[in-house]
């Protein structure tokens, strides 16, 4: 079942190529699912000015608010495509999930013989996908029941008490979808390994991984998400004191450099998280 | 268990680093910068103010306060003086309390969420006169005569009419003697009771104001409109039990404590109205700024709140004395009331503002607790010492108050006075025009606070649309002239009833006609104004071809090619749409990286700027530093021959969507 080969330095010298890989597809899958919005915003005409768009960007935001007083129809209707084209996207970002983990798993294989194995087992990870969508959509519910329940019971309390607790449920709430989500890794890291899986079976694999070892899945998670959040605010910090205050050229090229770092980074670690989620599914068989 | 712990490390370091990273974010861009300076200006280019006013109708009042069943028993003498031109034989009373009776009153029957809170009582209010005589007087009880109901609304009690046995000659007194009793409603409007927390305003029978000609400016009390009446000195005496910590009108001047009850003197002069607060949980902080004993009534934990409106007024109590005058009291209070009154909070009294916002308002990068405490501070001047009648012409407060409130909001944290954190800015003027542009000339500014269809279109109006009319005033004439003028405005009509004509009067002489015209166009009129350009035109420009007769016979001369031309004829029209006139700076540029600026002063509906130049033209921009606030659409404002790229808006959308699909996707 278990086809991990021993070539250990091989599976360390890919992660790399991995999160270029999730950083190429969701760089592309971000300019689709942009693009919608881009068009209203050319249409609304604020951009057609001598500076373009720079002015929606100056200080005040006086024409940033007017592009959504004025362009709100249009916006409007490009953020439901938009919503559309990120649900699509979503999917469409499990197959180079899928040749991620492929490729962490095994270095060495050819790219069709690799992408052929994505392909075989998209269905799984969709169908994987589908039942975690349900599972934590039900987790957040019972957690925003569980705050809303707690509010009367609060009516004496200080009003800095009734406005926090009733935030930890859903804190808890979030905190279990991010475990059940380290828990859909392991099922996915499952697939990949054991090609011939069903979905049930990976994801009765990777529950029995999250009993075995709880806070591996936790606590491995925890590294991609405080990550991609000091990866934001490091971006958002360096041009806050860097970046040139007006708009330029120059501007524009430190901010996207910074920006992309930040995804790149936020991405490395959850390529760094997969490797383990494959470690733990392979010492779970 | 090694890798796990290891994992929990780093992440522990990452989110520690965010942390910091967080506050450093928070502290570059949240953090206000350095003050201006207090606006200049020589006194004596100012009007004398005035040291009182002429005082109408004085109150005192003996109110012993019941907090357990919300009640107060009063007793009030009223020291009126008929400072009109004519004889009175009656007297008008407002019963404002009365609007919360029942659910038939001119304030509650209005559609629900007409009101400013669109909330509704389940505990109703009321205010029962028990007896009114003239003191010195024969004793008859006044009251057994009045009219029943408010004019031409049987269900309202709100505004009652008391007729006086014998007239009343033109600067002749009166003293009269009222014995009452409130029953406090459920806060829902700025009055009444939450839990133990009490907000009393409008809560005593109070004269109309009466206007020069003799004739009361009375009305019933409608969910959108606010209030009017006339200066006068009150002495409120307010017996508490002890338990309570009150805040109220004026400067305390008695104090004692007898049975579990405390017994508080309030005195304070050359006011139009007396409000109070009283709360067993209140916290206070209190501070001497610009010569004011300001106190602060708040919350328990609200502490950071508390800090944050006393910095306000650190900030805005100078700027609004430079600008407006001196404020003239001794004392400010500000009323923070709890979460669950929020109803009570952003609103006016003289000498007492309430505030308001939950515990974590001073968090991320937004100034709601500065934008309430210097809009309020701001009503001090604009309703406080400028008592225009806010019932017909709520403009005069509301709409000059978000002015003065943005101008000071914007001197103290620049172009970030609403939000500034993360890189990101909004201003008040920003915001102002976005409401204003909204409800454009949906209706007429300038007309009663009843009259609008809505309370959302009176707020945008009277409130937005009044702020940005000022606003494109300030930044067409030079904000340094328009803020001289206004302060003109507030120095020469402090302690009176300015209207509308009042401040036409002060913007003719200090400004000139054509602002007048505007403002008269834009508060009166529904006036609108539109800027745009359509296309821009280039003609080269080459030496004349044809066949000419000359002294030496016929020359033909054939046409040039086009990239020969050394010269270009270039054309843009701009159009003004609307019936306002306002100057406009017109920026022209030029294939060759040249600009040029052309002045349009308005008039007309057509303007067309020519040019013939070594270069092309490539772009219009129409009000290049946005001047025009009132411009209902800016997106037409400009053109230019280049590509429409968008880059910025490109790079920010991909990390946006990069992000949220880091999040959420797979």
């Amino acid at each position: 079942m278990n086809d991990r080969p021993e070539n250990q330095f091989a599976r360390l010298a890919t992660p790399a190529a991995a999160g270029m890989l999730l950083w190429i597809s969701r760089t592309l899958l971000s300019v689709l699912i942009g693009y919608p919005i881009l068009l209203a915003i050319r249409a609304s005409s604020m951009t057609s000015g001598p500076d373009a768009d720079s002015v929606l960007f100056r200080p005040g935001s006086l024409l940033l608010l007017e592009l959504l007083r004025t362009g709100a129809p249009w916006l409007a209707a490009a953020a439901q495509v938009a919503l559309l084209l990120f649900g699509l996207s979503t999917i469409l970002e499990l197959v180079p999930l899928a040749l991620a983990l492929d490729l962490l798993w095994l270095p060495g294989r050819p790219l069709l013989e690799r992408l052929t194995r994505a392909l075989r087992i998209f269905p799984r990870f969709l169908a994987l996908g589908a039942i975690a969508l349900l599972v934590q959509a039900a987790l957040l519910l019972a957690a925003s029941l569980l705050g809303a329940a707690l509010k009367p019971l609060l009516s004496s309390a200080d009003e800095r008490l009734r406005s926090i607790l009733p935030l930890a449920p859903i804190a808890l709430g979030v905190i279990a979808c991010g475990w059940f989500g380290g828990a859909l890794d392991t099922a996915r890291a499952a697939l990949v390994q054991q090609g011939e899986l069903g979905a049930r079976a990976a994801l009765a694999h990777a529950l029995a991984c999250l009993r075995q070892r709880p806070f591996s899945v936790l606590f491995g998670l925890y590294p991609s998400v405080a990550g991609s959040a000091l990866g934001v605010l490091s971006a958002a910090w360096l041009l806050t004191r860097f970046a040139p205050p007006s708009p330029s050229n120059l501007a524009l090229a430190l901010s996207f450099g910074a920006h992309q770092l930040a995804t790149l980074f936020a991405i490395s670690w959850r390529v760094r998280w997969l490797g383990t989620a494959l470690e733990l599914s392979a010492e779970n068989d | 268990m090694r890798r796990a712990t290891q994992d929990l490390l780093i992440g522990a370091v990452f989110s520690a680093l965010s942390g910091l990273l967080l506050r450093a974010l928070y502290s570059s861009t949240g953090a206000p910068p350095a003050p201006e300076a207090a606006p200049k200006k020589a006194e004596a280019a100012w009007p004398a103010l005035a040291e009182s006013a002429p005082k109408v109708a004085s109150y005192v009042i003996e109110a012993k306060f019941d907090g357990e069943r919300h009640r107060i028993a009063g007793q009030e003498t009223i020291h009126f003086v008929n400072r009109s031109n004519a004889a009175l034989n009656e007297l008008w009373f407002h019963l404002y309390l009365n609007a919360f009776k029942n659910d038939k009153t001119l304030f509650l029957r209005s559609p629900f969420g007409a009101g400013r809170s669109g909330d509704k009582a389940k505990e109703y209010g009321y205010v029962d006169v028990k007896q009114l005589t003239i003191i010195g007087g024969d004793g008859q009880d006044l009251w057994l005569n009045r009219d029943r109901h408010s004019p031409d609304d049987p269900e309202d009690e709100t505004d009652l009419r008391v007729p006086l046995p014998s007239p009343l000659a033109p600067g002749q007194a009166l003293d009269l003697s009222l014995e009452f009793e409130d029953q406090l409603p459920e806060l829902v409007e700025r009055t009444g009771f939450v839990g133990s927390f009490h907000f009393v305003g409008q809560w005593f029978p109070k004269l109309a104001r009466l206007e020069p000609s003799g004739a009361f400016a009375h009305f019933a009390f409608h969910a959108q409109s606010e209030f009017y009446a006339d200066f006068g000195d009150y002495d409120v005496t307010l017996d508490v039990p002890s338990t309570f910590r009150v805040g109220a009108t004026g400067s305390r001047v008695r104090e004692s404590e007898a049975k579990g009850r405390t017994r508080l003197g309030y005195h304070a002069e050359n006011v139009h109205d007396f409000a109070w607060s009283a709360w067993d949980r209140f916290e206070e902080r209190s501070e001497r700024i610009a010569g004011t004993q300001v106190r602060v009534l708040y919350p328990p934990k609200q502490t950071a709140n508390a800090e944050a409106e006393l910095a306000s007024v650190r900030f805005a109590l100078p700027h609004f004395n430079a600008r407006y005058g001196a404020y003239p009291y001794p004392t400010l209070t500000l009323v923070h009331p709890p979460e669950a009154a929020a109803n009570a909070g952003g609103m006016e009294y003289p000498t007492l503002i309430t505030t308001g916002g939950p515990w974590y308002s001073t968090l991320g990068g937004g100034h709601f607790i500065d934008v309430v405490t210097t809009h309020e501070l701001g009503h001090q001047w604009f309703y406080g010492l400028l008592a225009s009648n806010e019932h017909a012409e709520p403009f005069l407060d509301e709409g000059f108050n978000s002015y003065a409130e943005a101008e000071a909001l914007e001197s103290r944290y620049g172009s970030g006075s609403v939000f500034g954190a993360f890189g990101l800015s909004v201003s008040s003027t920003a915001l102002n025009r976005l409401f204003s542009a909204a409800r454009g000339a949906d209706e007429k500014i300038a007309q009663g606070a009843a009259d609008f269809a809505t309370f959302r279109s009176l707020g945008a109006l009277v409130y937005s649309r009044t702020a940005t009319v000022l606003s494109t005033l300030a930044r067409v004439y030079g904000s340094d002239r328009f803020n001289h003028a206004l302060g003109v405005y507030t120095r020469k009509f402090r302690f009176q009833h300015p209207t509308s004509a009042d401040f036409m009067g002060v913007m003719q002489s200090e400004l000139d006609s054509r602002a007048v015209t505007a403002l008269t166009l834009a508060l009166s009129e529904r006036a609108t104004i539109d800027y745009l350009v359509r296309e821009i035109s280039n003609a080269p420009i080459s030496a004349a071809a044809g066949v000419f007769d000359g002294p030496s016979g016929r020359e033909q001369k054939k046409p040039e090619a086009p990239h020969q031309a050394a010269q270009y004829a270039s054309r843009v029209v701009v159009y003004r749409h609307g019936t306002l006139q306002l100057p406009v700076e017109i920026e022209l540029g030029f294939e060759d990286g040249t600009k040029q600026r052309r002045h349009w002063d308005g008039s007309g509906f057509t303007f067309n700027v020519d040019n013939v130049g070594p270069s092309e033209l490539v772009s219009v921009n129409v009000d290049p530093e946005q001047r025009i606030l009132l411009d209902d659409d800016r997106s037409n404002n400009w053109l230019s021959t280049r590509s429409n790229a968008a880059p910025e808006c490109r790079e920010r959308a991909l990390y946006a969507v990069q992000l949220l699909l880091g999040a959420i996707g797979p």
